[in-house]
């Protein structure tokens, strides 16, 4: 490098500077929102994950903007989040920008014990009653609930009825027969089997649930008892037999696979079923995850999401009032959000015996399921607490050591974090 | 590297001035040793810079070290002193361990190979007569890719898990069959996505380099070793590798210190969605870091871990440098 | 020179060249043959070299569909770098300039200090950095993002290299006419650094373009997204349109292939630098 170059001016660097920041700024247009803030005192930012059927998100700008024809001085703001969405709402609830309203996924008592979440028992009402106890008693935190749930999601295995008739299988009621069932369709270009693309998926806590094992009981975690330590490592027989599709370009709640004729059986979600039906006709059939054998129980997940109010924000009360509008008194939109786009089961009693599309078929065949054998993750079940259970099944599954003795380490190590929650 | 470097600027500025004098060009006869304006203009120059890099670098870690002496859930304020908790927390976490075992062994793979066909690009590219710069070109051209994108051909198109990926398309001609490259651990296929996605982004800006070293070789010695009938492999080692001393090691630096932040590419090509990558068959201590503090929020063991990685590095920094003897030879 | 390679014949290196040069344009093309394909054909274990159709809608839908924040995205990305390029540049270049010729008591101690932040490497230092940033309400700012990433001591070594071998016989005449220590800088030194401040210009761009670690720690709401992070967020996301995909991999790595076609010369000699004095 020398001064003797033929230079390039100082102004013409800083000129053409300029210009980048000029085009950008061009370039920068508005973020799509929904509500319309004209005349509004206060603007509420609501915060959703991207829900993957279509429609979903025009739906929840519509009822944004209902809510501000019903409430003129609160204009809300939609704020769609696809990707990492835990990651993405943790940090953005450190800063002024929050979201008021937020959605998540698996209830955590540890933000509501932190502060981060408002105690919202006045917006319930009367409608109190019409939720499950087992909603009621997730989102319970020392005597007060700390969220509504929107809608459950039930998790459940989907195959085709076409393709296991061919290959002479009948469904699937223990662990063996599936197993056996996923070899039986693996062929050279197709996988018998799509559970997610690390190969595990929710199979690691569905085999303990179903081996008459569990995640947490009453603050303890027991993931490393003896029949669940049986039934993970029995996972990593389908690992062995090669049957599972991995690294297929969406996850298991997408249903493309099965849709793509790429797999026969994948552990998918309700909401999928209506693209389910569009593709496939009547060949699909639903199954709980069979017992891990005799004595076991089928078990589906019962997932879904809730709306909270950030505690610290700035508009607590006007937060609150929408999240009763919507998701306590607005039973219409309830239904409408069930079962127009995806399926979900609306956690209202009155607003699912109302859900027509809910109740044929197989979405109705689901919800029977799942009032059986249906299970949700305790609200204790939060990232710092699961992450050593996935990464122990994920270590079973590829050999690299005892079931029983990784678990236990496992367990140690999430029962640490599970009481950092009480601090 | 930075007690040479300060010792050779002083050394530098004393040589051949009497001490009285005030340092600094020619001119400095007619000023007085410091005045308020020179004292203005250095300060109005460095100040931003200074300022900036106190800011962020040691305040920064200064925080960040008393947050990792807290429970610091969900907050980044101090105030619940745990003591050394997060750092036993951290150092008994299996995950943690792995990750750093698992970056040294990229590390220890990625950076000589990179070294070589670099190395090998160069001397190619060096040997072109015509049509040098397009060559080049194309070498160089996948360093505007961000890691991000490549990621996304690699993922999706190239190692794509199913029969119609192109890896497996193209074993598929041999009959071999189609394999998960991203998630088989047995043997660990990912490598090979990992490693050639690396070199494809980075060789081409350590060709330049090498380029540049090359180019700075005298032609007398070059002629000398033609003349002593040095060729090949014998005089590469013996004549052009001596002479590309300084460049091998800036470049050694550079990949040790890019490998051990990896974080771009593991990320992409491993998190799904929702599921993040905690059942990802390699983490960095960097994901395991972002996963700590941006998944789990736990900032204080998310800090006491950026804490011992900055150690890790500094200290490898020192020892390359003792013994390579590196920054001395600057000025 | 004679090396290795001399040893093949030139027919054997042409085509060994020819072959490493297709080997590295490859992704390209399938960047570009999948950004112009339809889903169908895209998952068709049918190879096709060239779409027979080409569907250039997969560009337009990127920027009408609100949900991806696209035109935002890059808009951001062009604000950010095109601000961190020359901003960090100069500041970089007046600490050199500071730092070589002006003499004041204490320098040296400023200056090991300076250095001594060349052993902490940025990104690992995330956490700590979004701590501060993040108390100071930087989070989901653009600022936030910009303002960390302006402060590269590595520049400030180069810089001073390149002053303290700057001829002094011309600011001396400078100073004739009576020009003080920022005259001389911004009349004199700063002019006559176009080549490096275009180098090492060029190269912040690029790095600010695809940083990916930081914007991602700090840019978690989708209006302040750089290119990368809404790239990347639609590769991790829960539905995949993948000629979609590609296409914004296109339209991601475009102003910067361009950029070095044009300015590759700025480029490598940037390169050479950083290395050489590295």
């Amino acid at each position: 490098m020398s001064a003797h170059r033929p230079q390039l001016s100082r102004r013409g660097f800083l000129g053409g500077s300029l210009l980048f920041v000029a085009g950008a700024a061009v370039g920068c247009s508005t973020s799509p929102t929904g509500g319309d803030s004209s005349g509004a005192k206060t603007t509420l930012n609501v915060w959703s994950h991207a829900y993957g059927e279509a429609g979903t998100q025009q739906a929840l700008t519509r009822y944004a903007e209902a809510f501000t024809k019903a409430n003129p001085d609160i204009a809300v703001k939609v704020t769609w989040t696809p990707g990492d969405y835990g990651a993405k709402l943790n940090s953005a609830l450190l800063t002024d920008g929050a979201p008021d309203v937020f959605e998540i996924g698996d209830f955590s008592q540890a933000m509501a014990r932190r502060g981060q979440l408002a105690a919202l028992d006045d917006v319930y009402g009367s409608a109190k009653s019409d939720f499950s106890q087992g909603n009621l008693d997730y989102m319970t935190v020392d005597g007060k609930l700390y969220g509504v749930k929107m809608i459950d999601d039930v998790m459940m295995l989907y195959y085709r009825k076409s393709a296991l008739a061919k290959a002479g299988i009948n469904p699937p009621t223990t662990f063996d027969e599936l197993a056996a069932a996923a070899k039986a369709l693996t062929t050279k270009n197709t996988k018998g089997l799509f559970v997610g693309n690390d190969g595990l998926g929710d199979t690691p806590a569905l085999a303990v649930l179903s081996n008459g094992g569990d995640l947490v009981t009453n603050g303890k975690v027991v993931f490393d008892s003896p029949q669940a330590a049986e039934a993970v490592a029995a996972l990593k027989r389908l690992a062995d037999d090669q049957s599972l599709l991995l690294g297929f370009t969406t996850d298991w709640w997408d249903p493309s696979a099965l849709i793509q004729n790429v797999v026969p059986m994948q552990w998918c979600g309700l909401w999928a079923m209506p693209a389910i039906k569009t593709a496939l006709g009547d060949d699909f059939g639903v199954l709980p995850w069979p017992a891990f054998k005799a004595g076991g129980s089928p078990v589906l997940r019962v997932g879904g999401w809730t709306a909270c109010v950030n505690a610290k924000g700035k508009h607590v009360d006007a937060a609150k009032k929408f999240v009763q509008w919507l998701w306590v008194d607005q039973t219409d939109l309830q239904k409408d959000w069930s079962e127009s786009y995806g399926f979900h089961v609306p956690p209202r009693a009155s607003v699912a015996a109302a859900a027509d599309k809910l109740a044929q078929g197989a979405a109705k065949e689901t919800v029977e399921l799942a009032a059986k054998y249906g299970k949700h993750n305790p609200n204790t079940w939060d990232s710092e607490v699961s992450t050593p259970f996935s990464a122990a099944a994920k270590k079973i599954v590829s050999g690299q050591g005892d079931a029983a003795q990784l678990l236990s380490d496992a367990a140690k190590q999430a029962q640490t974090a599970l009481d950092k929650q009480h601090t | 590297m930075n007690a040479p470097t300060s010792d050779t600027t002083e050394r530098s500025e004393r040589a051949g001035r009497p001490a009285a004098t005030p340092r600094g060009p020619a001119p400095a006869r007619r000023r007085r040793p410091a005045d308020l304006r020179t004292w203005g203009a250095f300060a109005l120059l460095t100040a931003p810079m200074l300022i900036g890099l106190g800011i962020f670098k040691y305040v920064a870690i200064g925080w960040s070290f008393l947050l990792s002496l807290s429970n610091a859930h969900g907050t980044i304020a101090l105030g619940q002193w745990v003591g050394l908790d997060n750092y036993r927390q951290l150092l008994s976490d299996d995950t943690f361990r792995s990750s750093l075992g698992k970056i040294l062994l990229f590390t220890v793979f990625i950076v000589p190979v990179t070294f070589v066909v670099s190395l090998g690009l160069a001397l190619l590219v060096n040997r072109v007569r015509r049509g040098r710069a397009v060559v080049r070109t194309a070498f160089l051209i996948p360093t505007a890719v961000s890691y991000v994108a490549a990621s996304l051909v690699w993922k999706m198109c190239l190692f794509n898990g199913l029969p119609a990926g192109i890896a497996n398309m193209v074993g598929g001609w041999f009959g071999m069959d189609s394999v998960p490259w991203l998630q088989t651990t047995d043997p660990p296929l990912y490598w090979i996505v990992l490693v050639t996605l690396r070199l494809w982004l980075q060789v081409g800006f350590y060709m330049v380099l090498f380029l540049a070293g090359l180019q700075a070789i005298p032609k007398e010695i070059d002629e000398a070793a033609a003349l002593d009938g040095a060729t090949g492999f014998r005089k590469l080692m013996r004549i052009t590798l001596p002479m590309l001393r300084n460049t091998s090691v800036a470049v050694l630096m550079l990949q040790f210190i890019a490998a051990f932040q990896a974080f771009d590419e593991f990320y992409n090509l491993f998190s799904s969605g929702l599921s993040g990558t905690a059942t990802a068959p390699v983490q960095t201590p960097l994901v395991y870091l972002y996963n700590t503090s941006m998944g789990s929020q736990n900032y204080g063991l998310g800090s006491a871990g950026a804490f011992v990685l900055t150690a890790l590095i500094v200290a490898v920094t020192l020892i390359q440098g003792r013994l390579t003897g590196f920054g001395k030879g600057e000025e | 020179m004679t090396t290795l390679f001399k040893r093949l014949r030139p027919g054997a290196r042409g085509l060994l060249v020819g072959v490493l040069t297709v080997l590295f344009l490859t992704p390209f093309y399938l960047m570009l043959r999948n950004a112009l394909m339809d889903t169908k054909g895209l998952t068709s274990p049918e190879w096709t070299w060239w779409p027979a159709q080409m569907h250039w809608e997969n560009f337009t839908a990127l920027f009408s569909d609100p949900t991806l924040h696209m035109g935002q995205a890059l808009g951001n990305s062009l604000l950010i770098a095109g601000i961190t390029a020359p901003l960090s540049t100069l500041l970089a270049s007046a600490a050199g300039y500071a730092f070589a010729r002006i003499p004041v008591p204490g320098r040296g101690a400023l200056l090991a200090l300076v250095i001594a932040t060349l052993m902490i490497p940025g990104s690992v230092t995330f956490v700590p950095t979004f701590v501060v940033v993040g108390s100071m309400g930087g989070v989901n700012t653009l600022w936030g993002v910009i303002v960390p990433g302006l402060f590269n001591p590595f520049a400030v070594l180069l810089f001073r290299n390149f002053y303290l071998q700057f001829p002094a016989e011309i600011e001396e005449a400078g100073r004739l006419d009576g020009l003080g220590w920022l005259g001389l800088y911004r009349r004199i030194a700063l002019p006559s650094s176009g080549a490096m401040l275009a180098s090492l210009g060029a190269l912040a761009f690029i790095d600010s373009w695809n940083a990916f670690l930081w914007p991602l720690v700090i840019g978690q709401d989708p209006s302040s997204w750089t290119a990368q992070i809404a790239l990347s967020t639609f590769l991790t996301s829960q539905t995949i349109n993948l000629p979609g995909l590609f296409a914004g991999a296109v339209v991601t790595i475009a102003p910067l292939v361009a950029m070095f076609l044009i300015a590759q010369r700025y480029i490598v000699e940037g390169i050479a630098t950083t290395g050489l004095k590295g």
